[in-house]
This record gives C-alpha cells, sequence and structure tokens, in this order.
C-alpha cells in the first residue's frame, strides 16, 4: 500500500551553537520503503539530502531511548514509528520540549535523567549487612522480582517529561520517570528507605502531590509503563505516610 | 566503597515534604467530590420543575423540611444554612486549588505552548478544569450568596428571580461552566486516586452526564423563563 509514496517531512531546524541561526521548519521529500521508520527515513534525509541533520539513535529497536522526538504532536520513538502510519504522507518532526536543545532533533535527555537520579537519589540503597560482597545475596520472591522488573523498563526516553503539561509549566517537578523509579524503589524489599524518607523526596508540589492527573505520560510511554496506576498507588501512599 | 560510606548516604534527606502538600491535595479531592455530588443532586431537585410547577413545589417543602413545619411550607432557612455550608466548602476548594493556576505569565505559555505541540485529550480536558474553575471563582459566589440572602425558593418565586430579576443570564454562564467542571473534575479525582483501572468507560460516562446534566439545565431555565412571563408583578407565591 505504502510502496511508491513520497513522503514529506517538515523538520525543526536550529544549531544553537551556531551565532545568528534561528528555529525554523524545513521542508523534505523522500520515497516511501516498505517498512520504513521515522528512524530509517531520517537516516536517508541525513545520507542523502542533509548531512548537517542532526538527531540521535543507538540501538534502533526500542531499547536505548536516545530517538524521541515529536513525530505530528505525538512524543515518542522515531525508530519505532513506521511511516506508513501516516495516511496523509506528512510527517511533523520537532525536538522533545522541556530538555536542553542539543541541535534540530537533538535533545540532552542524558543530563536530565543523571541530575533526575541524584537528586531523588535513585539507586537501592541496602541494608547495612547486606552489602558484603564474599556473601551471596539473598534471593528474592519471584512475585517481587517481576513487579520490580516491570517498572525497571524504563529506557529514559524522556517522553513523559515532555508529554507532561504539568512538568512544562513547573521545571522543578519529578515528572512520570522520577516517580517510576521512587515507587520501583519503594517496592524493593531490600532498599531501607522508609516511607517518611520518600515523603521527603515526593511528599510535595515538586513530587506526586504535584502532579495534576493530566496522564500524557500514561498515553505516551512508549514502554507502556503503568504510570497512572503508580501515580496513583504512591499519592495514597504518601497521603497516608505523615498522619 | 566500603560498608560505612554506602550508609552514610542513606535517610538524610532535607525536610522537603511538609504534611501540608498531602492534606492540600485530600482536601482538594474531598471538597471537590462533595460540590460534585451535590451538583448532580442539585440540577435533578431544580429541574423537577420540567414535571409541572406542583412536582417542584413538592420537592422544596420536602427539602426544606416541610413535614416539621405547621403550615407544610418548609423553612427558608434551611435553604439560607445549606447556601452557608457550600460556600465554606466552595471557598475551602478555591483556597486549595489555587495551588493549581499557573500563575506566572510563563506557566501560562508554557501551557498554551504545550497544548499546541503536544496533542493530547486529557490535558486539553484539564485546560478546560482550569478555564471553567477560573469562571466559577467569580460566578459560584453570586449565586450562593444570592441563596443566602434571599432564600425562598418555588415555582413562582424561583421564576420571578430567573425572569424579572435577571438571574437567567448568570445561570446561562453558571451551568455549561460548572457542569463542565465538575464531571471532568469527577473523573480526576477517580483517575487520580487509582479509585478505577477502567478510564476509558469513566471518560465516556462524564462526557454523557456533561452533555445530560448542561440539557435538563437548560430546558428547566426555560421553563422558568416561561414561567416568570405569564407572571405578574408583585408576584403570590405558588400553592398547589
Ligand atoms: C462550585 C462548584 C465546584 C465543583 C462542583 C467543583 C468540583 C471539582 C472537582 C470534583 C475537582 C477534582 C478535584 C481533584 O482533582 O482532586 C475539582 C478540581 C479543581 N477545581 Fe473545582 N469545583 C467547583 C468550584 C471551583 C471553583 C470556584 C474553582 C476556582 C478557584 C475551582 C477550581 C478547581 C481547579 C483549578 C481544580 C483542578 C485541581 C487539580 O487539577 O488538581 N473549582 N473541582
Ligand atoms: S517512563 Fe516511559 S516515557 Fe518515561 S522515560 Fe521511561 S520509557 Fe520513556
Ligand atoms: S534508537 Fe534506541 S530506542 Fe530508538
Amino acid at each position: 500500500m505504502s510502496q511508491g509514496r513520497t513522503l514529506t517531512f517538515n523538520i525543526f531546524r536550529y544549531d544553537p551553537q551556531e551565532p545568528g541561526d534561528k528555529p525554523k521548519m524545513v521542508k523534505y521529500q523522500i520515497e516511501e520503503a516498505p517498512g520504513m521508520t521515522v528512524f530509517i527515513a531520517l537516516n536517508m534525509l541525513r545520507e542523502k539530502q542533509d548531512p548537517s541533520l542532526q538527531f540521535d539513535f543507538v540501538c534502533r529497536a526500542g531499547i536505548c531511548g536516545s530517538c524521541a522526538m515529536v513525530i505530528n504532536g505525538f512524543p515518542t520513538l522515531a525508530c519505532r514509528t513506521l511511516t506508513s502510519k501516516y495516511p496523509k504522507a506528512e510527517i511533523t518532526l520537532m525536538p522533545l520540549p522541556g530538555f536542553e536543545l542539543i541541535g534540530d532533533l537533538s535533545v540532552n535527555t542524558g543530563k536530565f535523567m543523571r541530575e533526575l537520579a541524584e537528586r531523588l537519589k535513585l539507586w537501592l540503597h541496602p541494608k547495612a549487612d547486606e552489602v558484603d560482597i564474599h556473601r551471596i545475596e539473598a534471593p528474592m520472591a519471584p512475585e517481587e522480582a517481576a513487579k520490580l522488573y516491570e517498572l525497571e523498563r524504563c529506557v529514559e526516553c524522556g517522553v513523559c517529561v515532555s508529554a507532561c503539561a504539568t512538568k512544562q509549566m513547573r521545571d522543578t517537578f519529578v515528572g512520570a520517570v522520577g516517580m517510576m523509579k521512587i515507587a520501583r524503589f519503594e517496592l524493593d524489599s531490600r532498599d531501607t528507605r522508609s516511607v517518611e524518607d520518600f515523603y521527603h523526596v515526593i511528599g510535595n508540589q515538586d513530587g506526586v502531590f504535584g502532579c495534576m492527573t493530566l496522564l500524557g505520560c500514561q498515553d505516551n510511554c512508549p514502554k507502556d509503563l503503568p504510570h497512572m496506576q503508580q501515580i496513583a498507588y504512591l499519592r495514597r501512599k504518601m497521603a497516608t505516610a505523615l498522619v | 566503597m566500603n560498608v560505612k560510606s554506602l550508609q552514610s548516604h542513606h535517610t538524610h534527606y532535607a525536610s522537603l515534604g511538609s504534611p501540608w502538600s498531602a492534606k492540600a491535595d485530600k482536601v482538594q479531592s474531598i471538597t471537590g467530590i462533595l460540590l460534585g455530588c451535590f451538583l448532580l443532586a442539585h440540577l435533578h431537585f431544580e429541574s423537577s420543575i420540567l414535571l409541572g410547577k406542583k412536582a417542584f413545589y413538592h420537592v422544596v417543602q420536602f427539602l426544606e423540611g416541610g413535614m416539621f413545619s405547621s403550615t407544610g411550607h418548609g423553612f427558608p432557612m434551611v435553604t439560607k444554612l445549606f447556601s452557608i455550608f457550600i460556600l465554606i466548602v466552595v471557598m475551602l476548594h478555591a483556597l486549595v486549588a489555587l495551588r493549581r493556576f499557573p500563575a506566572q505569565l510563563g506557566q501560562w505559555r508554557a501551557l498554551r505552548r504545550h497544548m499546541s505541540g503536544i496533542n493530547h485529550k486529557d490535558s486539553h480536558a484539564w485546560f478546560w478544569q482550569l478555564v471553567t474553575g477560573f469562571i466559577l471563582f467569580f460566578l459560584a459566589p453570586v449565586h450562593i450568596f444570592t441563596m443566602i440572602t434571599n432564600p425562598e425558593i418555588g415555582p413562582h418565586l424561583s421564576a420571578e428571580r430567573v425572569y424579572h430579576a435577571n438571574a437567567w443570564l448568570l445561570y446561562a454562564l453558571l451551568l455549561p461552566a460548572v457542569v463542565i467542571h465538575a464531571m471532568i473534575g469527577l473523573y480526576r479525582v477517580a483517575v487520580k486516586w487509582g479509585l478505577t483501572a477502567n478510564r476509558a468507560g469513566l471518560r465516556k460516562v462524564a462526557k454523557v452526564l456533561i452533555v445530560y446534566l448542561i440539557s435538563i439545565g437548560l430546558l428547566s431555565l426555560i421553563s422558568y423563563i416561561l414561567i416568570g412571563r405569564e407572571l405578574s408583578l408583585p408576584i403570590t407565591p405558588f400553592v398547589p
């Protein structure tokens, strides 16, 4: 069906490094190929038409999370988006809002994720006597491991941050990815942090009580993580933490 | 890294979380649910005029405690006291809702930019909740104050207020604003606290209720206007 179509790409172009450069939309046209993804099209554009086009990718398989961008109004992964999804053969690409722009479609999600991890202390805080590399780790119940694994699937693509109007209005808001990771450690029996400890991290307007339940995270996360459930869980947990 | 240094990492947090954050969020939802449920009942009672003057008269005298009064007409004082209660709930609700308003121009711009760049239904629904909430901030107290100062309700008394005192204008603006705000709000309370997993179903219910409530509200408003036009001043209260 899609063979032989000519796709029109409207791509945001801006290089902050270049003095005098202004943000603009640039039109490109390309022949569609069977099974083409937005990511494949971008590579062809860069190879054949414009070597200066900036965008990120590593895995091409929805695993690394580096190729996220806004495609026709929906933030998502370019490597997992088929061009055949768009019957009008028009595709508009914007960089993810809410992140530092590196250039064109490339944004610095890495910096954001690192700062978030440091701020929320997103690593395991084990019991002191369990940190002994000469001993075999205590086994974890398979149900608990499965639960944690479900939340560990986040690829840090930044889509949930861009899809959240609350986050865009309130820069210091931790966003869905932060809460997802907090929930992951809250559920982990090896972590020594108490509910009160977590309350002091996300029990405020920058955390779970700042969430206005717009659910952009839930509706756009390319890994289909259960944001709605998870944030509601944290909200209930935190709402009863200090009473 | 040794055990000591790992240990020193945990449980030393700045006291960022205030118990007030949790309280405000609970107050927001509880007052919202109270007001939303009250609205559902209120619009039905008020729309009983669609079943005739007699039906409305009986609803009013029942709600005003007619069975405890010697005349059977009930006490407008009940309406007055209940209105004061609702006013307090609205004030509490508005107070905690202020946290959510994009207070700075930059926040408003960020919201508008986000809405134009990202296609997302629930964010748009929230935007309308915000706009209608802002409208209610001004309109709801006007209506409630009137019911505190002039609590007399009845087929003729209410029709006089609507038609001769021009309250129809207030009601025509208040009705869509409060219905949209409250129904999206009830939907949001349910998803916010995880009261349901069936989000799509709930969204449909909210949409149907919005159309339904605005319809019965508008129809009854028209009834009051029609009744009001028939009345000559000064009016005599309706007695069945
Ligand atoms: C008088 C009738 C009103 C009803 C029935 C009503 C109902 C509701 C409900 C059910 C919610 C959801 C609560 C939650 O998210 O926890 C809500 C939220 C909200 N209300 Fe109202 N409300 C009313 C009046 C007002 C007024 C006068 C204002 C203006 C200050 C207002 C502003 C808001 C805002 C901004 C929210 C959003 C809060 C959020 O996103 O978390 N409401 N309302
Ligand atoms: S939670 Fe989902 S949308 Fe957010 S960063 Fe992780 S994978 Fe991306
Ligand atoms: S390139 Fe790795 S997720 Fe798309």
